[in-house]
């Protein structure tokens, strides 16, 4: 019985009518199933294992190197990819197979661009935005600028505990044009030019950890405008707060889809991801939940009025920013650590100077 | 439905009463058959009242429109882009409930009215070495700091708190007493004429009683007697009452309140207005008697911007009773490993303004620069007053933080022959102070 049953779970065919895909929490996965692993499992005849994780590379290293690889798929974000992928613990992944649009439009150009990685497929754009209050603010901001002038638009600020977003913010509103952010940044000049600014406002800022933090902060008042992550808002206003957004110099950043190397199962991972990734899967999936999908063809099957609420959308794009999850990869310990630094130094005379 | 059913009943009768006679066992299971169907048949039309009065209702809700997006909690939708940074880069580990800390110390002096420090350009030394231990396990806090410096080793406080559901908080202990600018009364390291007088950063044996409420912050505080049990004892953090030669009085039964209400609080300009006062009695080893002393004080903390303005003005007053041909115009205090006498009545004054420069740099953490003056109005004798201001500035860069003080003073302890009681040759004196610290 115990060598029958053995044999059963070793065999090929039962491997192969399994998948195991990782991906994040809550409404988010829901939206996958929703959107496409459902679909693919009916239309595979397999079953999808969806499990969830926190991040990072450390799992699938582990995976990786002891060639004991239990994930098929992972919903990975473009900051891990990039390293996972240097470190040769991804797959590659060839384009050229990937669906063309419906109006045959081939994919490489139907995907936004960067979203085609080496060793992974972009899915989806969220987006770091403005929000305000619109009871609350008299002049809505117009532009990123407007966000760092306490002067001309008074009240509190909500940012994230995070250097990231916010330095690409602050060379921004000191000037600098959206493409030179990351060569500005790149630079010991460039850092201290963006905490200068960031100076300029540290004594109106709450700082928030988690997107429900940032809302909390408008919600309650505490702030007359924040960052925030785009699909927030649209929770907030479907809650029924009058909540604005400003995408002037929106930062995105994509989630991709990579294959674990010395998997069990590469082409029907393969199989999955370019599933996954088609105009109608993503279309789908963006029936629950507001972020944006990286073909630009799922972006035309979805409805108008939605649309202009994506981060993707053509005139909300106007003026992003790609997060450079590569530069962010190489310097977010460096920054980081002096961000909680320059945060710690208080703007005001400290109560109580060393004794 | 209703129709099928009753249908299906009427069928059923039917078909009972074409069956032959029957016998008595099969009469009483017919009439049980009967008794059943009668009650399914009463159900089904309680079945269908309700199921009419649900459509009627239904009927007359307003439609609830469809939600836009088919998410039930779209809080939760997290990707990987609004992931916490700790979750990417290791999360600092939760702080153990009892943590250590200290401090060592070195200090550079140079004294512009000391031949022998001039000769030998300052003279520098070791300064201190401090230990702390500060914790909270289930909302009762500990905080204890010994300090041991060439001229004497001391716990500067030790005290036990308990902190309430509302944030107020009980200490019992040596703490420091609350009383007119908290903490300090000064920016710099040599401090002002208000902590040589015992008005300032003065930490007693005692209970204590705060409470935050919006705007208000309340202070009450009852001290039985000096922190170390032992008035002659001249190895003090700060200045007390001490039984010395020909005075032997003690500082005891002492009540202090403190109330102060601040404008703009938790916004970038805090301004803070508050009284304090304190009375208590001294009690005289010698006569076996009980004098008195008080002491009220006002003061402003406006810290707006980068700027920080301190004003006070303290009136004092110690009443002992010494014995016959033993002054009552100063009282003597204790500190430092040393001894000296105070103007027994006076007033005092402290305007302290500095400012925290704006760094983004990656090495300096912090550059405050000030200017503190200080003043001791003394109202009895023939006593010139006492003053002290210092410039200065304290740089911090991780966990080193000095101060460069340039202070001068007149007619101030410690500077030539300088007395907080009967003045001394009225001349302005200088002196350089640089203390480095390593702070953990």
């Amino acid at each position: 019985m115990l060598l029958c049953t053995t044999a059963l779970l070793l065999s090929p065919a039962f491997a192969a009518d399994r998948l195991t895909v990782v991906s994040w929490g809550g409404a988010y996965v829901k939206s996958q199933m929703l959107g496409f692993i459902l679909p693919f499992e009916e239309a595979a005849g397999i079953t999808v294992d969806v499990l969830e994780y926190n991040g990072g590379i450390k799992e699938v290293r582990s995976q990786v190197r002891s060639w004991n690889v239990r994930w098929d798929v992972v919903d990975m974000e473009l900051f891990d990819a990039g390293r996972a992928c240097r470190e040769g613990l991804l797959l590659p992944f060839d384009h050229d197979t990937l669906p063309p649009a419906p109006d045959g439009t081939p994919a490489g150009q139907d995907f936004l661009d960067g979203s085609l990685l080496p060793c992974g497929i972009g899915n989806v754009v969220a987006a770091t935005v403005v929000a305000y209050d619109q009871d609350r603010i008299d002049r809505p901001p117009r532009s990123v600028e407007d966000f760092f002038d306490v002067q001309g638009f008074p009240g509190r600020r909500g940012l994230r505990r995070s250097p990231k977003v916010n330095l690409e913010w602050a060379l921004i509103a000191d000037g600098v044009a959206r493409e030179d952010v990351y060569r500005v940044l790149d630079t010991e000049e460039g850092v201290e030019r963006a905490f200068r600014v960031l100076n300029r406002i540290k004594p109106w800022v709450d700082w928030w950890r988690s997107g429900e933090e940032a809302i909390r902060l408008l919600e309650t008042g505490r702030v007359s405008m924040t960052s925030v992550f785009n699909g927030r808002v649209f929770d907030a206003v479907q809650r029924g707060e009058n909540f604005a957004i400003l995408w002037d110099h929106q930062v995105w950043f994509m989630d991709v889809w990579v294959m674990p190397r010395n998997g069990r199962r590469p082409e029907l991972a393969a199989d999955f991801i370019r599933f996954a990734t088609s105009t109608e899967s993503l279309a789908r999936q963006m029936r629950y939940i507001p972020y944006g999908p990286v073909r630009r063809s799922s972006l035309e099957r979805i409805d108008p009025e939605i649309r202009r609420q994506l981060p993707t959308a053509e005139e909300n794009m106007a003026t992003a920013i790609e997060g450079d999850a590569e530069w962010w990869a190489a310097n977010l310990d460096r920054l980081k650590e002096r961000f909680e630094r320059w945060l710690e130094r208080p703007v005001m005379v400290p109560r109580a100077l060393p004794n | 439905m209703a129709t099928v059913s009753r249908c299906t009943a009427a069928v059923a009768l039917l078909m009972l009463a074409f069956i032959p006679a029957p016998s008595r066992s099969e009469v009483d299971e017919v009439a049980r058959l009967q008794q059943q169907l009668e009650a399914l048949q009463q159900r089904l039309e309680v079945l269908e009242r309700r199921l009419d009065t649900e459509r009627r209702r239904s009927a007359a809700r307003p439609e609830v429109p469809e939600p836009r997006f088919e998410t039930e909690r779209l809080d939760e939708a997290v990707t990987g882009a609004e992931r916490l940074e700790e979750a990417r880069i290791g999360a600092a580990p939760e702080p153990p409930p009892i943590r250590f800390g200290g401090a060592l110390r070195f200090n550079h002096s140079f004294r512009e009215d000391v031949r022998d420090s001039r000769t030998r350009r300052g003279d520098s030394g070791f300064d201190l070495f401090r230990l702390n231990v500060d914790g909270e396990i289930r909302d009762i806090i500990l905080s204890a700091e010994y300090r041991y410096t060439p001229d004497m080793d001391v716990i500067r406080h030790g005290w036990i708190g308990y902190r309430f559901g509302d944030e107020s908080m009980i200490k019992l202990g040596i703490h420091r007493v609350p009383f007119g600018l908290l903490p300090f009364a000064s920016h710099n390291f040599w401090d002002g004429v208000p902590f040589y007088a015992g008005f300032s950063d003065n930490h007693d044996l005692g209970i204590a009683y705060e409470r935050s409420d919006g705007p208000w912050d309340f202070h009450l505080a009852f001290y039985k007697n000096e922190e170390l049990g032992n008035a002659g004892r001249l190895a003090r953090y700060a200045p007390d009452v001490v039984r010395k030669d020909d005075q032997q009085n003690e500082d005891i039964n002492r009540f202090n309140a403190r109330v102060a209400y601040t404008i703009g609080r938790d916004t970038g300009c805090e301004n803070e207005f508050g009284i304090s006062g304190q009375r208590g009695d001294l009690v005289n080893a010698i006569t076996d008697s009980r004098g008195s002393h008080w002491a009220a004080a006002g003061h402003v903390d406006s810290r707006c911007g980068r700027w920080n303005l301190q004003l006070q003005g303290i009136r004092y007053d110690y009443d002992p009773d010494n014995p016959a041909g033993v002054s009552n115009d100063t009282i003597r205090l204790g500190a430092f490993g040393t001894s000296f006498d105070l103007a027994a009545r006076g007033k005092l004054a402290a305007a302290n303004l500095a400012y925290n420069f704006d760094l983004t740099g990656r090495w300096l953490d912090q550059l405050v620069c000030y200017n503190n003056y200080s003043r001791l109005f003394k109202d009895v004798g023939d006593g010139q007053d006492s003053e002290l201001n210092t410039v200065g500035c304290g740089a911090g860069a991780g966990p080193l933080f000095a101060y460069v003080d340039l202070i001068f003073a007149r007619n101030m302890l410690f500077f030539g022959e300088g007395s907080l009681a009967d003045g001394s040759d009225d001349r302005w004196r200088g002196r350089l102070n640089i203390n480095l610290g390593y702070y953990w």
